[in-house]
Parts: C-alpha cells; structure tokens; sequence
C-alpha cells in the first residue's frame, strides 16, 4: 500500500518496442527524494544509460509527478519534465503548471518514462496502464497549442495534452514542452520529445488518489488559500512578474544588449506599469491556483501573447529591442515555434554582439532592430540560414565562430542567463554558476538574499553563498513537492519557517512523520542527487562557472559604485559552497556527505544505469 | 583610494547643549543615528563609535561597531586614538566625524577621503577660517604618533598635525569636487551644534527634497510613479507617498543598496525607489 498521495509506481513506456510496464518505486525512494525534480534526479539515475546522447532514442524523457497533484492544495497541479539536455549535456528537469499534471498523475502513476522512439510521426496515448501510439503527420509541423486542440477534438475534452512545436521537432536545442499554453520551458526538452518522433503525450485520469488525512488536507487547503490572497503574491496578480522589469532597470539588475549593460533606456515602453492600461487583456490562473500570475497581453494585428518578465527581458533588453509590439510578438511566435524564449533570446544577443563585432555576416541582424529579432526567431524555428547555427544555443554556436565569441556567450552549463545581472546580484552569481541545470533562476533563487538588503549584494563573500544554498535547498523542496515558487513569500511572511510549513502539508498528505529537519535534509540529498548525475555524465569542476564577460568587465551604477566580480572572488564563494554542501575541492561529495545523506546508491560506475533495459 | 572607514566621536560631555548630542532627536530618529548612518554610506568600510565609558547610546544600525573610550574627557586625540586602535587593522585610513553634524553629505566625506594620497597623512579642511579636525580623514598609521602625543600629555590636535604629512583643503579647494558643489555649495557639512539654539536652527531647516520612484503594485496603487517629496529620512520618504515599510516591500537608495530601514538617514541628490519585496520571477 503505497503511501498518501502516491501511486508507487512508475510507467515505462518503450516506444521502439511499442510496449509498456509498470515499475514500483519503494516508499523509502519517495519517501527520500519526494517527487517533481528530486524524485525525477533519482529516476534519470535508474533509466538514464550513462553518457548517452540526449537525442539518443534510448535517452529517456519523463514527466514526474508530485504528492500534492490532485489534491485541493493551491498551485499544486504542477509536473516536472526530466531528461538529459541537448542544450547542455546535463540534467534538465523543466517545471509546469496545467490540467496535464492532474491527468497525467491519475493515469496512476508517479512518473511516466518514455524512452525508444516511434517509427514516425505519432502520439502517444495513456489511458491508465493502457499505452498505444497512433502515427499523427496531420500534426507535424503544427504549433503546439493547435496540435493540442487538434487531439482534444479528436478524443474528447477528458484528455489533456502535452506537445511540441516545430522547434522540437526540428531539434532546435531550446525546444518547448507545451500543455494549456503552459510551457515547461528550459533545457530543450522539445527537441528531446521530437527525437522520439513524438508530437504529443495524452493523458486522461482514470483512478483516484488518496491522502493520508484528508479532512486536514481540506483544512490546510482552505487556509492556504486565504492566505495566497494577501500581500505576498499582490505583485503576480496585480501585474504579474512584468512587474520586475522597471524595477531591475532601477537597480542596474536589467541584462541588456548581451549583458553588456545592466540598464536599458527603452525599459519604460516595456513596463507593465507604463503599458499595461493600453495593451492588458486578462489575467488567468493555472490549473488549481488561487493566485494568477498570468497576464495576457495584445500585441500587433490580433495577437496576443502571456506576457512574463523572462520573456520581455530576452526578447527585448537583451536584444536592444524597445518596441512593445515586437517584443510582444516575437514572444508570442516562440511560443508558436515552442522556443524558450530566454535562450532564443540569449542566443539572438549574442549573435547580435557577434554581427556588430564582425565576427558573424549577418549586417541586418543588429540590437535595437524589431525585425531583426523577428526574422531570427523565424530563422531558429525553421533550421534555415542563421538559424542553422542559432538553433545551437550560445555555447555550440560560439565554439563554432570562436574568435573570442565564447567570452560573451551568455551561458552556464550551455544553458542561457536568465534576467539577473550577476555583477550587481552577487549571491545570484554563485547560484547560476554551481547550479546542476545550468544557469538557471528556477533552482537557484539567490537573487531573493541578494535583493531582500541582508548583504551588500555588489560585494560576494560568506553571506552570499549562505544565502545561495538556503534558497536552493528551498527550491529543491518546493520543485519536489511540487509546490509554486510564487507562494514562497506566504509561507515565510510573519517569521513562519516554510520548512515546517512544507513539512505539514506533507505529513498530512502522506502520513509519514516529516518535519522541518528533515526536509532540510532532503534538500541537501536532491540538490546533490542531480550533481551526481552530471558528475557520471563528465561534468567537471571548471563548469561552475560564468562567462568572462562578467569577470572582466565592470558595471556602473547610478551611485557611482562599480560592480566588480571577479574571477577569484567568484572563485573563494564556489569553494566555500563546496565547503558548505560537503564536497571536496573538485566538488565531488566526500564521504561523510554520502553517508550522512544516504547518496551510496547514487555514487560510483557499478549503479549507473543499473535498470536500464 | 584606499580601504576606509570611519570613526565617529559620540563621548563629548554636550555641556553646552544640556543634554547628549548623540541622543538628541532627529526628525525620527537621533543625530548619532544619522551622522553613524551617514559616514556608512560614504565609505567601504567598517564604522566604528568611540563613547564615553558607560554612555548610553541611542540605537544604531547593527553594523555599526562601538567602543568605549575608558579616558575619556582628554579630549578627540583620546578618542581618535581609541577609534584608531578598533578599526586599524582593517583599513588604510578613516574619516573622523564628531556627532554633532546632522548636515553631513556623504559626497563631503567621500572628497575629503578621496584626497588622501600616498605622500600625505591627514586631509584636513579649512572653513570659515577654522581647521576641521573632526571633519577629516586621518591615516591609521598615525596610531603610533596619537599614543606617544597622548603619553606626552599633548592632547591637542595641533600637536598631531606638526608631526604629521597635513594637505590642508580650503573651500575652494573642497568646492573643486563637481558634486560637493552642487550638492553641499554652503559646505554644511561641518556645521556643529554646539547650543541648543543651534540644534534648534537646524532641526527647522526643510528636509531635503527626495525623488521617489515606486515600482510594481506600490505603483499602480497610487496612482503615480514618480514623486518629490521631502524627508530626512527613508522612513519619512515611506510616509510620504503612504508606503509601509513592511516586509513585504524593500527600498533601493540610489538603484545601488537594498534597504528597508526607517532610520537611514537621506540627503540631497538622493533617490529612492519602493518595490516590493518578491523580486523575481
């Protein structure tokens, strides 16, 4: 008898043989790693051969499930999507918000394993442990929202659907997952999804799942609830997180022109606070959230597109670009393709930097202009010209040109910046470069110590790195339980420890007895888990890291302070996390950490790969 | 520029004023408060009070460092010497402040240190026809001289002066820095107050008149982005566009530090921006 909130099992689905199975996963493994990211750590390590090729049909793709999916919990309809990145050779886990995660997790499973491929164009079809593929060329190189609408028509509004767009079919390396207009976003999960000649996975829920205790459950939904309404999430609703764009310009936090600048004169025809009265359409809400973060907004010709600060910051400061109505509907077009749009973004600006310094003949491709922007993304979507080689990613292309491009390629990992100027966020700079994804704000939401005044955010030491791991080990627990980012501030307003807060919730969906401490503790182990991973994929010490450009060029900021970072003090505040996580010099966990966190299983060649087959 | 800090003298006996200067109110908050808070936002530094042995202080920001000076009534070589020996081992140098100058500018503190050059010991300004001793940046290595001076019973600062590498700043000199003079023309930021009507004076001048930005929700609820409103203060700038200092909001003074202290002290050419406290996405 599984636990609350969970099924116990994972489904397999081999997609060459056309067969499927389930596996049971021991309470001890879910107990451990919990579930979204952390429980999909653990299962890249069980079903992942090592040293694979991302697009390699025997490289698995996995949507996880969580404990809180399915119950009454607000934000919980949420899912990760896990596999090893295209775009980085390293993990990716890729987190989202729809009615596919309550569907999906009903087929009665805690994660659905695809592997193999299909033979050509299809869709792949679970109806509980009922797995069939059905071939779909009417759907190839449809956008995914259509395809999607296609499939609900076809089959019935019971079924939800998660699918790609003609990036991930053609293998762009930051290709999309999209479900509900939702996207699960970074790492090219699109493009793994396209290797495997699948344009979309349809789920229906077919079985129930209990909780532990679900008259409490029902209580500490309700006041969860109520408490998602007050002031910790104003901001989301009320403009949503466009609302960070004029405050980044105003802290010198704004990546703009390729992180040459931390600043951008055009903010103001981009900020929701300027443009919201002209150009807001309506706010919406994920499945299951008493929030609503989504604000929709009217581009040019009919267009709309959900306007988020990552995709403004990428598609418009970093590109120079100023013009709402591009920035809007470039935005709008990467969701059609299914490009990420901060690597679309990120690797427009550089090949923007790369034209201006002549190391790439494109002379249209230039910052500031909206067609330009517009004719890359069509570019990247298609595989056609410039595209070819933007469909990279920064870190592929930039080796290609080479001429000292690599040293303004905006990546970690391979994987693009997101919206937060490292000089001037110097917490969030150590964060970017250990995280096990890549660059990324999502595991690694330093940005909040560097920006809530505990530390002079321009001076990276002691406190910085303590801030780092605090909130990625919140992240961790958040992104495995899987709980929404955007009500972190609920659970810590008025001195709560969201620790303890976590802990209740689970307790009551699975009955087990956890509390704050341990929960820290598994914090620690899933954060590890993923670095252990990449560690059996090759990944070496000199990739936690940023980009010359930000160790060697300084920013100014309106109070005439410069922002320094430098290589040896980015260098001292990697070492002291090592020190901290329990990794020795080459960041590899010493003994003491295995034990004390129960990664035996997850070290050393003779486990890797064990149940692949 | 070399690593500097700051010392302010807080042990004074204020028997012309009647009461504590350090104490004394300020527009909400105390001018030790102030001057304390000031000199942190001019140098990269740590700060460092030097009081009275058993003087109650008024609260001060936690980064702030205090030590009691156990002679004291020897005058400010007591105390330099006392502040000398705190902050000596981790800073090149250290602008020396007394308590009693609400109108410091940070951009006098920062010209005034920024004149320390290698061929020189104390960067001392001249005003009004008087040295500003307790108004100027002081080499640490100076210790050694301050303690044997003070051995020798010479407690003057002239006496420190003679043996030391003195640039001496007129106004002129002073008012060459393009921001002092824009920002601080009267050089203000040495007036003292040395009797309650000078307090009183001061206490009645208008507050600097602060641009004030608000970003996000604070923004559209109010209506307005952008407002001028005067304030001593980053608490009194709060109240004036009707933010509350909470923690669900933070303040960036200058697009540069993150705050939401109600007591730190603001001054003319500043700017704050109020946004709310879940930066990010």
């Amino acid at each position: 008898m599984p636990p609350g909130g969970y099924f116990g099992k994972a489904l397999l689905v081999d997609l060459s043989a056309g067969s499927s199975r389930s596996e049971s996963i021991e309470e001890s493994v879910l107990r451990s790693y919990v579930g979204g990211v952390g429980l999909g750590a653990w299962l890249m390590h069980s079903y992942c051969p090592a040293r694979i090729d991302p697009v390699d049909p025997r490289a698995p793709l996995m949507f996880v499930f969580s404990p809180m999916v399915g119950t009454p919990l607000t934000t919980s309809a949420k899912f990760a999507v896990v596999a090893k990145s295209p775009l980085t050779g390293r993990l990716t886990d890729a987190l989202a918000s729809s009615h596919f995660a309550i569907a999906g997790k009903l087929t009665g499973h805690d994660a659905i394993v695809l592997r193999g491929a299909c033979r050509e164009p299809s869709v792949v079809v679970i109806d509980r442990d009922s797995v069939r593929t059905e071939p779909a060329p009417d759907l190839w190189g449809l956008p995914a929202a259509q395809a999607e609408a296609r499939l609900r028509d076809r089959h019935g509004p019971a079924w939800r659907v998660a699918a790609i767009g003609p990036a991930g079919e053609r293998g762009v390396r930051y290709a999309t997952i999209s479900h509900d207009g939702r996207h699960a976003g970074r790492g090219g999960l699109g493009a793994v999804m396209g290797s495997k000649w699948c344009k979309a996975i349809l789920v229906r829920a077919g079985t129930k799942v209990g909780s532990a205790d679900p008259a409490g459950v029902l209580a500490a939904a309700r006041e969860l609830r109520k408490r998602s309404f007050g002031a910790a999430t104003a901001k989301y609703r009320e403009l949503g997180t466009m609302a960070n764009l004029l405050a980044f310009n105003a802290i010198s936090t704004l990546p703009t022109r390729n992180f040459s600048a931390a600043r951008f004169e055009g903010a103001p025809a981009l900020g929701a606070e300027e443009i919201a009265d002209l150009r807001h359409l309506a706010r919406n809400s994920c499945a299951s959230c008493s929030i609503g973060c989504e604000h929709i907004y009217r581009g040019p010709g009919g267009t709309q597109a959900r306007m988020e600060y990552e995709n403004v910051f990428a598609l418009g400061p970093l590109c120079g670009v100023s013009d709402a109505d591009a920035v809007i509907a470039a935005s709008s077009r990467c969701d059609e393709l299914g490009l990420d749009t901060i690597s679309t973004g990120g690797t427009i600006a550089w090949a923007m930097e790369c034209v201006e310094k002549g190391l790439i003949d494109a002379p249209w491709l230039r910052f500031g202009n909206p067609e330009a922007l517009l004719r890359a993304i069509e570019q990247i979507g298609a595989r056609e010209g410039l595209g070819r080689l933007l469909a990279l990613g920064t870190r592929a292309a930039s080796q290609e040109v080479g001429r000292g491009s690599e040293a303004f390629a905006p990546h970690v990992k391979g994987l693009e910046l997101p919206g937060y100027e490292p000089r001037t966020l110097q917490a969030m700079a150590l964060g970017l470069a250990v995280n096990a994804r890549g660059a990324d704000h999502n595991r690694s939401g330093a940005y909040e110590a560097d920006l809530s005044g505990a530390h002079d955010r321009l001076m990276g030491g002691e406190a910085h790195v303590a801030g780092a791991i605090e909130t990625e080990n919140r992240a961790a627990v958040m992104d495995s339980l899987i709980l929404c980012k955007f009500l972190r501030g609920v659970f810590a307003e008025g001195g709560r420890d969201p620790l303890a807060e976590w802990a209740r919730l689970l307790k009551l969906v699975t009955g087990w007895d956890v509390d704050a401490d341990e929960l820290a503790t598994t914090a620690r182990r899933i954060v590890l888990a993923k670095r252990l991973f990449n560690l059996r994929e090759g990944w070496t010490r000199e990739e936690d890291w940023l980009p010359d450009r930000f160790l060697s060029e300084s920013l100014k900021l309106e109070s005439g302070r410069t922002a320094t970072l430098t290589a040896t003090r980015l260098e001292a505040m990697i070492s002291a996390y090592y020190r901290e996580r329990g990794l020795d010099e080459a960041g590899v966990p010493d003994p003491e950490t295995v034990g004390k966190l129960s990664l035996h299983g997850l070290m050393g060649s003779e486990q890797i790969g064990a149940k692949v087959g | 520029m070399a690593q500097a800090g700051a010392i302010v003298l807080a042990g004074g006996k204020s028997s012309r004023m009647g009461s504590p200067k350090a104490a004394l109110e300020w527009h909400g908050s105390t001018l030790l408060r102030r001057v304390t808070g000031i000199v942190a936002r001019s140098v990269d530094g740590p700060v460092v009070v030097v009081s009275a042995a058993g003087q109650a202080l008024p609260a001060l920001d936690g980064e702030v460092e205090v030590v009691a000076d156990e002679r004291e009534g020897r005058g400010p070589l007591q105390g330099l010497a006392a502040g000398l020996a705190a902050i000596g081992d981790r800073v090149d140098v250290a602008y020396v402040s007394s308590t009693d100058v609400p109108l410091l500018h940070p951009v006098f503190v920062r010209r005034v240190v920024g004149a320390l050059e290698d061929t020189v010991d104390v960067v001392l300004p001249e005003i009004g026809g008087f040295r500003q001793p307790l108004s100027a940046a002081y080499r640490i290595d100076l210790l050694s001289t301050v303690e044997e001076l003070i051995a020798a019973d010479r407690m003057r600062p002239a006496f420190l002066f003679e043996r030391s590498r003195v640039l001496h700043m007129s106004e002129d000199d002073l008012l060459e820095d393009v921001a002092l003079a824009r920002l601080d023309p009267a050089l203000a930021s040495v007036s003292n107050l040395n009797e309650r009507a000078d307090y009183e004076r001061a206490h009645a001048l208008p507050a600097p008149e602060i641009p004030v930005e608000m970003f996000g929700p604070l923004a559209t609820r109010s209506g307005t982005r952008r407002q001028i409103v005067p304030a001593w203060s980053l608490g009194a700038a709060a109240a004036g566009v009707h933010v509350a200092l909470d923690e669900h909001v933070v303040a960036a003074l200058n697009g540069d530090k993150i705050t939401r202290d109600p007591e730190l002290p603001l001054v003319s050419g500043d700017t704050v921006a109020f946004m709310v406290a879940d930066a990010g996405g």
